[in-house]
C-alpha cells in the first residue's frame, strides 16, 4: 500500500493520461457521470453513486460495429489506448465481472463454440481500475445483500480510500501492483494512516442496512413464472419506462441495427431495454410479452433466476439506482421481499 | 380537517358505499422525495393515503394501455389540476367512460422537481423533508438540515401552472388556489423566441444532446398512447436508435408534435427525466401555438372538441398559404 498526497492527485492522473483514456466521475449539467478526463480538475468526487453507471465505458449506449460502401467493409476506428478508471466504486467493479462473464467469456457456451465480444474485450481486458472506498454509503445502497461492502475490492485493480489529506492506494491485482510501484510521487502508509482508514471503513460498514438473506431466490422464481397474480402485483405502479435498464450496471441487452442506403451504411449496436413493447415483438406481431407485468417479469427474472442459472450469481450489484430514478417509486428491493415472502398460491 | 385526512374519509366512503371499486391515489414511498402509486380496493387502506409535494406522476396513466388493469370497474382517482385536464383529455378521446371514473381533486400545493431539490442538497443524500405547504420546504439528511423556499424546489410546470385545481370533479378536497397569470405562465416561452435562430437551436441542441433514449418521458406522459409508438416500429424504422444527436432530436420533435393540442404541461416528462432535460419548453411552447391559433387548452374544456380533431373555418391557415 502507498499513499498519494492530494495535491499529488493531479500528476498521477496526467501521468496515467499520458498512456491511458483515462476516465472518472464528471458533474455535466448536474448529472454526475463518467466522462474522460485531463486532469483531476474535471473530476466530481463527491457522490457515493453516480447518475449514470461506468458500464457505458466498456459496453457504449451505442456503438458502430462497422461501415461497409462500394469499397467493401471496414472496422469502426478502433481505439488504440488502454482505458483506465478512477473513482469506481465496488458495485459498478462488480458489475463489470458480472458482464464480463457474458461479452468476455460466454461460458454457457461449450468450449469450442464460445464467442467472445472483441469490442467488449478491447476495453475491458487491459483496463486499470482504480476502485473508490465508499466511506458514506446511500440509504438506497444495497450491495451487502450480494456480498459487496462499502469497502470491497472485488473487480478493482487498485482500492482507494479517502482518509483527508491524502488517498491510500491499496494493489488488488497484479496489475494494479506493477502501476503503483511505477510511480515515484507516492509516500509511505504510516500506522496513523491505517487506523484512520480502518476507522473509515468501521463507521462505513455501520451506517449499512442489515443484508436481507435472499439466498435461494434463483430457485423460487421459475416456480412462480405463470402466478400472473404476483407479478400484477409487483408491476401494478410500473409505467414501463426504462430508465432503470439505462441507469443499471448490470443490464446489457442490445438492439443490432443496420443504417444504409445506396451501398453506404453501418452496423450498429444499441441498448435495449426489457421493458420497451418491441424487446420481444416478433415478426409475426405476436408479442409473448405484450403485458407491463409480463416485461417486469422479464427484468427481475433476468437478473436473478435466469443470470444465476447460467453464472452462479446474482444480475445485481445492489448500487441502488433504479430505486433512486424511478418516477413512481418502484423499489427493487420490495419487489424481491415481495417475491421471497410468496406463499406459492396464485388467487 | 386537512386534505390528507379528508382524503382518506371520501376514498373510504367511495369504496364502502359502493361508489366505486378500486381507487388510484399515492402513498409514502421507500425515498422521501418520491411517493408511490397505490392501488386500493380495501376500505381499511384508505388510511395509507397521501397526497403531497412528492405525488409527482400524473396517475391517468393509469387509464390507458396495459397499465389499464381494471376494464369493467368504476375507479376513482385522486387528481391534480393538471391530471385532471389528463383525464378530461382520456374522456373526449374515448380513452375514459366519465359514467365509470369517480374524480377526486385534491388541493395542488405543487409537486417537487427531483433534480432540482438534489441540487438544493447539493448532491448530499436527502433522507428527510418536510415541508409547510406554504413557503419552505425542510430537507435533511445524515448530517445537515437545510431549509429551502418552496418555489426554488417546485416542478416549472407548476409556476407556470395555470390550473391547479382539478376540473370536472364529483368531489374536490381542500382550497381552491390561484392559478398564475397568462403573462406568468408564457414566460419561458416568450425568452425563448425572443433568442435568435441560432440561439434556439443551440439551446434545443443542448437539451436533446443530453437524451440516452430511455423513454422515460413518453412512459409517463398521459397523451402518449399510441397503440404502438414510432420508436417501436422497425420495419422499415421510423428512427435511428442511437443517442447522436439528430436521433435523439427526431425522438423529442415527433413526440413534441405528436402531444400539440394535447399536452396538459402536467411536466410528468421533466421530472422523470434521468438527464435533466427541460422538456417542457417545447411542450409548452407547441401548447402556445395551439392557443393562439386555435383557442384551444387541452384538457379543459370537456365540451370543446380536441383542437387537432376540429376545423373551424376561420381559423389561421397562414402556415398552409404561406
Amino acid at each position: 500500500m502507498v499513499k498519494l498526497k492530494k495535491n499529488e492527485l493531479d500528476r498521477l492522473i496526467c501521468r496515467l493520461a499520458g498512456s491511458y483514456d483515462v476516465y472518472a466521475p464528471v458533474d455535466i449539467d448536474g448529472n454526475v457521470e463518467f466522462a474522460r478526463v485531463s486532469s483531476a480538475e474535471d473530476m466530481d468526487q463527491s457522490r457515493t453513486v453516480t447518475n449514470l453507471s461506468p458500464k457505458e465505458i466498456f459496453f457504449p449506449k451505442d456503438e458502430v460495429l462497422f461501415e461497409y460502401d462500394a469499397d467493401g467493409i471496414r472496422p469502426a476506428d478502433s481505439m488504440d489506448r488502454p482505458i483506465a478508471v478512477w473513482g469506481i466504486r465496488s458495485c459498478d467493479t462488480k458489475s463489470l465481472m458480472l458482464l464480463d462473464k457474458v461479452f468476455g467469456s460466454a461460458i454457457q457456451m461449450p468450449k469450442e463454440e464460445r464467442f467472445q465480444d472483441p469490442y467488449w474485450k478491447k476495453r475491458y481486458d487491459g483496463a486499470l481500475l482504480f476502485g473508490a472506498a465508499c466511506a458514506e454509503p446511500l440509504s438506497t445502497c444495497f450491495c451487502n445483500w450480494f456480498g459487496g461492502g462499502p469497502f470491497a475490492t472485488e473487480g478493482m485493480d487498485v482500492h482507494v480510500t479517502d482518509i483527508g489529506d491524502a488517498f491510500l492506494l491499496n494493489p488488488v491485482t497484479p496489475r494494479g501492483e506493477d502501476y503503483l510501484e511505477s510511480l515515484d510521487f507516492t509516500a509511505e502508509v504510516s500506522e496513523s494512516d491505517r487506523k484512520a482508514a480502518a476507522e473509515i471503513a468501521g463507521s462505513a460498514e455501520a451506517v449499512m442496512s442489515p443484508p436481507v438473506p435472499i439466498d435461494g431466490l434463483d430457485q423460487l422464481l421459475p416456480g412462480l413464472f405463470l402466478q400472473e397474480e404476483v407479478w400484477g402485483e409487483v408491476s401494478a405502479a410500473c409505467i414501463n419506462c426504462g430508465a432503470c435498464t439505462f441507469v443499471c450496471p448490470t443490464c446489457h441487452c442490445f438492439d443490432m441495427q443496420d443504417e444504409g442506403r445506396n451501398e453506404k451504411g453501418r452496423r450498429l449496436r444499441v441498448w435495449d431495454s426489457c421493458m420497451f413493447p418491441i424487446f420481444t415483438s416478433e415478426a409475426s406481431g405476436h408479442n409473448p410479452r405484450s403485458l407491463s407485468r409480463h416485461r417486469v417479469r422479464q427484468r427481475v427474472m433476468h437478473k436473478y433466476s435466469y443470470y444465476p442459472v447460467n453464472y452462479g450469481e446474482y444480475l445485481c450489484t445492489g448500487c441502488g439506482r433504479c430505486i433512486t430514478v424511478c418516477p413512481v417509486n418502484v423499489d427493487i428491493r420490495r419487489t424481491l421481499l415481495k417475491l421471497m415472502t410468496h406463499d406459492g398460491e396464485d388467487g | 380537517m386537512s386534505v390528507e385526512k379528508e382524503l382518506r374519509r371520501t376514498v373510504k366512503d367511495l369504496l364502502e358505499e359502493g361508489g366505486i371499486d378500486l381507487f388510484i391515489g399515492w402513498e409514502r414511498g421507500s425515498l422521501p422525495t418520491v411517493a408511490s402509486p397505490l392501488f386500493i380496493t380495501d376500505p381499511v387502506d384508505a388510511e395509507r393515503l397521501i397526497f403531497d409535494i412528492t405525488c409527482g406522476s400524473n396517475p391517468a396513466v393509469y387509464f390507458t394501455k396495459d397499465r389499464r388493469q381494471f376494464d369493467g370497474r368504476r375507479v376513482g382517482v385522486v387528481l391534480k389540476g393538471c391530471d385532471s385536464r389528463s383525464m378530461v383529455l382520456y374522456i373526449k378521446e374515448k380513452q375514459a367512460d366519465r359514467e365509470n371514473v369517480v374524480m377526486v381533486g385534491a388541493q395542488c400545493n405543487g409537486v417537487l422537481d427531483r433534480g432540482k431539490v438534489a441540487s438544493a442538497a447539493g448532491g448530499r443524500e436527502i433522507l428527510e423533508l418536510e415541508d409547510d405547504g406554504e413557503k419552505t420546504v425542510t430537507l435533511k439528511g445524515r448530517d445537515y438540515e437545510i431549509a429551502v423556499e418552496r418555489d426554488s424546489i417546485l416542478s416549472s410546470s407548476c409556476l407556470s401552472c395555470i390550473h391547479p385545481d382539478a376540473l370536472e370533479c364529483d368531489h374536490f378536497i381542500g382550497e381552491p388556489r390561484q392559478s398564475v397569470t397568462r403573462e406568468q405562465r408564457l414566460r419561458e416561452v416568450r425568452e425563448f423566441e425572443a433568442l435568435s435562430s441560432t440561439e434556439r437551436w443551440e439551446r434545443t441542441r443542448h437539451e436533446y444532446e443530453k437524451c440516452i433514449r430511455c423513454y422515460a418521458c413518453r412512459n409517463v406522459c398521459p397523451s402518449c398512447y399510441c397503440a404502438v409508438c414510432f420508436v417501436d416500429q422497425n420495419d422499415p424504422p421510423w428512427i435511428g436508435g442511437t443517442c447522436e444527436f439528430t436521433d435523439s432530436m427526431i425522438f423529442h420533435l415527433v413526440r413534441n408534435l405528436h402531444v400539440a393540442g394535447r399536452c396538459v404541461e402536467c411536466g410528468a416528462c421533466a421530472r422523470a427525466c434521468p438527464m435533466d432535460i427541460d422538456l417542457l419548453l417545447l411542450n409548452r411552447k407547441v401548447a402556445m401555438e395551439v392557443l393562439e391559433r386555435f383557442n384551444d387548452e387541452a384538457g379543459m374544456d370537456i365540451t370543446a372538441k380536441p383542437a387537432m380533431a376540429d376545423f373551424k373555418e376561420d381559423e389561421k391557415q397562414d402556415f398552409i398559404m404561406g
